[in-house]
């Protein structure tokens, strides 16, 4: 779903360039304040929108059919604090969560924190193996095309840009699984395990990135290449390869680094369906199952650690950028 | 070996609507030759010809020797290797042609260790000598965003000279500039004649080439019209076309009629003061403006002359002071914009945008015709968008759409600053001869001491950094 | 004395470039597709005919039948009315308040610019799907909670890209001297804002488009999204997908229709995404 409601517009957080360092990072501390408090209260909504036999559901989904009675019921309405007046519920709801108590699954059981700690490390694992895939197709090609726009490179990479950015990723990763798994049998379509198990969502994912940051470097580099600072450098004797490599890789590198930070929306919303297309055991994939079986806890926990995911990524964006681009540290 | 450095024989450029037509120059040691022309004259692309850097679409015919090596002006490709080692380019619009992100002294030692061929320590040395002697010691460590204009053009002048190329190539070196930092480039540029080089120097600016001095040649829609030493051309120019464009010097202009006896001022203002930037532009600054007067307003840029424009026109405010507008005219404080375009919705043709006017006023159309016919706009340009007109034309309708409104003062924020000068006389004189005609004050902005010497009843000199009181006015008509 | 006689000025069509006009081409005939395959064929996509499953096309049913029978035909067409229906909604819905917003923050300025701009920082501070998953597992299987959250996530485009150019626009000279000229805000509006805002938002709501149909999708692919039986794109293919070996043909005709549907927009936007 890279490209369904990402935000094409960087967020002001990202792209602050008269701030320090340190209004930086408060901004992104402000920021992951306020995702945890719109996860807390879309959450604690939920609880209360729960039709009145729900607490009954999700307690025969707990302890089984014939287990169920009142008192389960019973158990269940408390740990969503349902026997509360709202406001009561609403302020301790809050301060659960503040105190990183996301409570118990009411499916299986367990902590919640116990759960994702699992998830956590799956998810990052096939985010880090697309973004890295992402990258050493992306911007390397991008920039190549961009040194020079309108040549047979430049319009080959755009129709297959137009092409992958028009297919969802479900599309594309089920594509690859008729391609590579069942007509030749050279990767498991499904499940986790082997390294084998994650080539395939992540190519799906770093393709669907690729897609946009080849054409983001394409037009850094295109900007750059046809900019006086540029040519100038050009005609002062630097040669092309001097040239690209003292003033065109920055320059281009700047701008497609900042967008990395937009990516990430594409990145965390493909992780929901790649991890479901392919039953990898990653926080989208238990957010999904989550809301199918309404299990209310783990939905925020899983919200909750995706939205902070993002904040951290971008953070991590911005201090490469800090560090790219020396405009913003000396302002 | 030849005693020329750089000869060019029959350069010609054609393509896309662009021709000029071939013609040749020598340039040996010492030699310094300026190509002066208006924007649109194509003298841009000659140099972009000698270098091998024409845009695409554009080809370039002839012959150059450079070195007493011949080169096919043709062949793009056949000068890089000359590039910084013996043709220097000096960048248009030197704040863009550094990198932003690369600190200053980078930018000139990568020349030195790259074109030059010096060890990594030996060139950083050298550029902080370089710098030092451009008087830039203090801004080796910054960004080209916080350098100015004058020192981004020295930054420049020192990258692309490292190489110690001895023809340097300078395309419009003082666009931008104001007067002051323009003479201190032209002692820069002088350097490279002085140490044996051979300057190329090309402009619009017609002051910059007689202070270059050696040959001129006018160039005009990609046609050499005149061309000798610079003594000759610049004072006594053969061609039409150089006697019109010598007249259009301000220091030639005609004087307006005089102002006859004065009326009752239409703005006062009293005891103005701003502070912008915890910067202080002026302070206790009084004026008045009689209907059909000319005041002049000059400074260095960014001291705060449209602001005291703006103030009086009632669209910014003092930080003390009060002005008093004549009263019973609700809409006769108008203003004209330095870039005509920016003025104007670009999306509308000048017939809907005056009828837009005329409705809403209800004003007579009978006017609109002479009022045309007298600045000289013909009715068939109402059909066009502004941007589909040349800026002095729009820049005339700009002063009829304010005159419908028959204005009591217009505040002229540099209105001729982008047009050629033939043009800036032209709209100036219609300009001057309707304020006096419709008893409209006028406030005019510019950058140019010697156009407000001229045309102006009265001169207020904003200086932002020898004084930061107000002048008081002083009578240029002596 | 003779009056001047003003040339009406002709309204020109928007000038699209040929990628844009591929997009609009493959746009229209899709449309045409959704509307003229009910009016032409009276097929029901919701009709089971458990006989005749996944058959392959035929003159009867020129896209074969699914797992249930039903027809292909008639489930893509009202599978991309249901898209393209939704997306229209939701970008209308986004763009009318989004541009209105950004023209009042970027014009007024102070707390109202700052109250605003703090409102859309913090529908930024959730990557968009999450925030739609969140209101659709309140109320799952429901179209208005679906669209009410693209909604919420595609306003903040034309907020911010509005606001950013109106507030140039405002200190402008061609603003200021039609301000001057005794213009009021409705001309200035019309005169100045307007046609230089129009083909952002133009852009923008061919991107929020595809964005909204995609994000239906992929909700409905993970099942989270409408519930069956619907005719919807992400719904179908994940319907079809345990059927891909027997009929690869069906599993790949809503594929193809989501591709061709968000392609033709992302080349109707015209430009790449920056």
């Amino acid at each position: 779903m890279r490209a369904a409601l990402a935000s094409r517009t960087t967020p002001r957080w990202a792209s602050h360039r008269a701030k320090g360092l340190g209004g930086l990072l408060l901004q992104r501390l402000f920021q992951a304040g306020l995702v945890a408090w719109m996860v807390g209260t879309l959450t604690f909504v939920l609880t209360r929108s729960l039709p009145g036999d729900m607490a009954y559901r999700i307690a025969a989904g707990r302890y089984g059919h014939d287990m169920v009675n009142t008192r389960a019921a019973e158990a269940v309405r408390a740990e969503l604090a349902l026997d509360q007046p709202a406001l009561t519920a609403y302020i301790g709801w809050l301060w659960d969560l503040v105190q990183f108590d996301l409570g118990r699954s009411l499916v299986s059981g367990q902590p919640v924190v116990h759960e994702l700690w699992h998830q956590l490390g799956h998810s990052l694992g096939l985010a880090a193996m697309a973004v890295l895939l992402s990258l050493l197709l992306g911007p390397p090609l991008g920039l190549i095309a961009g040194l020079k726009p309108n040549g047979w490179l430049d319009r080959v990479s755009e129709v297959a840009a137009s092409v992958l950015r028009a297919l969802p990723p479900f599309a594309v990763g089920l594509l690859l699984i008729l391609i590579f798994s069942v007509s030749l049998g050279w990767l498991p379509a499904a499940g986790h395990g082997r390294t084998a198990h994650g080539v395939l969502p992540a190519l799906t994912l770093a393709l669907a990135l690729a897609a946009i940051s080849s054409r983001v470097a394409r037009n850094a580099m295109a900007d750059v290449s046809q900019s006086a600072y540029y040519a100038f450098s050009r005609t002062k004797g630097l040669g092309e390869r001097l040239s690209f490599l003292r003033h065109g890789l920055r320059n281009a590198a700047v701008p497609v680094v900042a967008y990395l930070g937009v990516q990430f929306v594409y990145l965390i919303e493909g992780v929901v369906v790649v991890e479901t297309l392919f039953a990898w055991p990653g926080i989208g994939h238990a957010l999904v199952h989550a809301i199918v079986a309404r299990d209310v806890p783990m939905i925020q926990g899983t919200a909750l650690v995706m939205g902070l995911m993002f904040v951290a990524l971008n953070t991590v964006v911005d201090l490469i950028c800090h560090w790219l681009d020396p405009r913003r540290r000396s302002a | 070996m030849s005693t020329h450095l750089l000869l060019a024989e029959g350069i010609a450029i054609q393509g896309e609507g662009v021709t000029i037509a071939p013609f040749s120059y020598l340039l040996g040691p010492g030699d310094r030759l300026t190509l002066l022309g208006e924007t649109g004259s194509g003298k841009s692309l000659i140099a972009q010809a000698i270098m091998g850097t024409l845009p695409k679409g554009l080809r370039a015919e002839g012959r150059l020797v450079i070195d007493g090596e011949r080169f096919d002006a043709a062949d793009n490709a056949s000068r890089r290797a000359l590039w910084g080692h013996r043709l220097a380019l000096l960048p248009q619009e030197p704040w863009h042609a550094l990198d932003p992100t690369m600190r200053a002294v980078h930018q000139v030692a990568e020349s030195h260790r790259h074109v030059a061929g010096r060890g990594r320590r030996d060139a950083m040395y050298a550029a902080w000598a370089d710098l030092g002697e451009l008087g830039l010691a203090e801004a080796g460590t910054k960004l080209p965003g916080e350098l100015s204009g004058g020192m981004a053009q020295r930054v420049a002048f020192a990258a692309a000279s490292a190489g110690g190329a001895p023809i340097v190539i300078a395309d419009e070196p003082t666009k931008g500039l104001d007067a002051p930092r323009r003479d201190a480039v032209v002692e820069l540029l002088a350097r490279t004649p002085e140490a044996a080089g051979a300057l190329l120097t090309i402009t619009h600016d017609i002051d910059v080439a007689r202070r270059l001095g050696g040959e001129v040649v006018i160039l005009r829609q990609g046609q050499v019209v005149e061309r000798g030493p610079a003594q000759q051309v610049l004072t006594h120019p053969q061609s039409e076309y150089g006697q019109r464009l010598l007249a259009a010097e301000p220091s030639r202009w005609p004087r307006p009629q005089p102002l006859g006896e004065q009326q009752a001022p239409v703005v006062n203002a009293d005891g103005l003061a701003k502070t912008r930037g915890g910067r202080e532009l002026f302070r206790d600054l009084s004026l008045t403006v009689s209907p059909g007067e000319i005041v002049g307003v000059v400074g260095p840029s960014g001291c705060g002359k449209s602001t005291l424009g703006d103030m009086l026109l009632g669209i910014t405010s003092s930080d003390a002071g009060h002005v008093q507008r004549a009263t019973g005219h609700p809409l006769g404080f108008q203003k004209l914009y330095q870039d005509p375009p920016a003025a104007f919705s670009p999306h509308w043709r000048l017939s809907r945008l005056l009828d837009d006017l005329i409705r809403r006023h209800r004003l007579d159309r009978a006017k609109i015709l002479p009022l045309m016919m007298r600045l000289g706009l013909d009715e068939r340009l109402l059909t066009r968008r502004p941007g589909e007109i040349s800026g002095g034309e729009l820049q005339r309708f700009a002063i009829l759409r304010v005159l419908l409104l028959e204005p009591c003062f217009l505040f002229a924020d540099e209105p001729t600053s982008r047009l050629d000068p033939i043009t800036q006389r032209q709209t100036l004189e219609l300009l001057v001869e309707l304020a006096r005609e419709r008893h409209c004050g006028v406030m005019l902005v510019s950058h140019d001491p010697a156009l407000v010497e001229r045309i102006c009843d009265k001169r207020i000199s904003l200086d932002g950094t020898s004084s930061l009181t107000g002048r008081e006015l002083d009578t240029a008509m002596a | 004395m003779s009056t001047l006689t003003l040339h009406p000025a002709r309204r020109r069509l928007p000038a699209l470039n040929g990628r844009q006009r591929l997009g609009a081409t493959l746009l229209a005939l899709l449309l045409a597709f959704a509307w003229l395959v009910p009016w032409l064929f009276d097929a029901d996509p919701a009709r089971q005919q458990l006989t005749r499953i996944l058959q392959l096309p035929s003159l009867a049913e020129p896209l074969g039948t699914d797992h249930l029978g039903r027809s292909l035909l008639a489930r893509l067409a009202a599978a991309v009315q249901l898209s393209l229906g939704m997306a229209l909604l939701s970008v209308t819905t986004a763009a009318v308040p989004g541009v209105l917003l950004g023209v009042i923050a970027g014009w007024r300025g102070g707390w109202l610019d700052r109250v605003l701009g703090s409102l859309a920082d913090a529908c930024l501070a959730l990557p968009g799907l999450l925030l739609v998953l969140l209101l659709v597992a309140i109320a799952p299987g429901n179209f208005w909670a679906l669209y009410v959250g693209i909604s919420l996530v595609l306003w903040i485009e034309y907020f911010r890209v509005v606001r950013a150019r109106t507030r140039v626009l405002v200190t402008s000279p061609q603003l200021e001297a039609s301000r001057l000229l005794g213009f009021g805000p409705l001309y200035l509006f019309r005169r100045h804002l307007w046609p230089e805002l129009a083909p952002q938002v133009l852009t923008l709501a061919a991107f929020g488009a595809a964005s909204a149909i995609l994000a239906m999708a992929a909700l409905g692919f993970v099942s989270v999204g409408l519930r069956p039986p619907t005719a919807e794109l992400g719904l179908m293919m994940i319907e079809l997908l345990p059927y891909y070996h027997e009929a690869p043909w069906a599993m790949a005709q809503p594929i193809v229709v989501l591709f061709v549907l968000v392609l033709s927009l992302n080349l109707l936007a015209g430009r790449d995404p920056r």
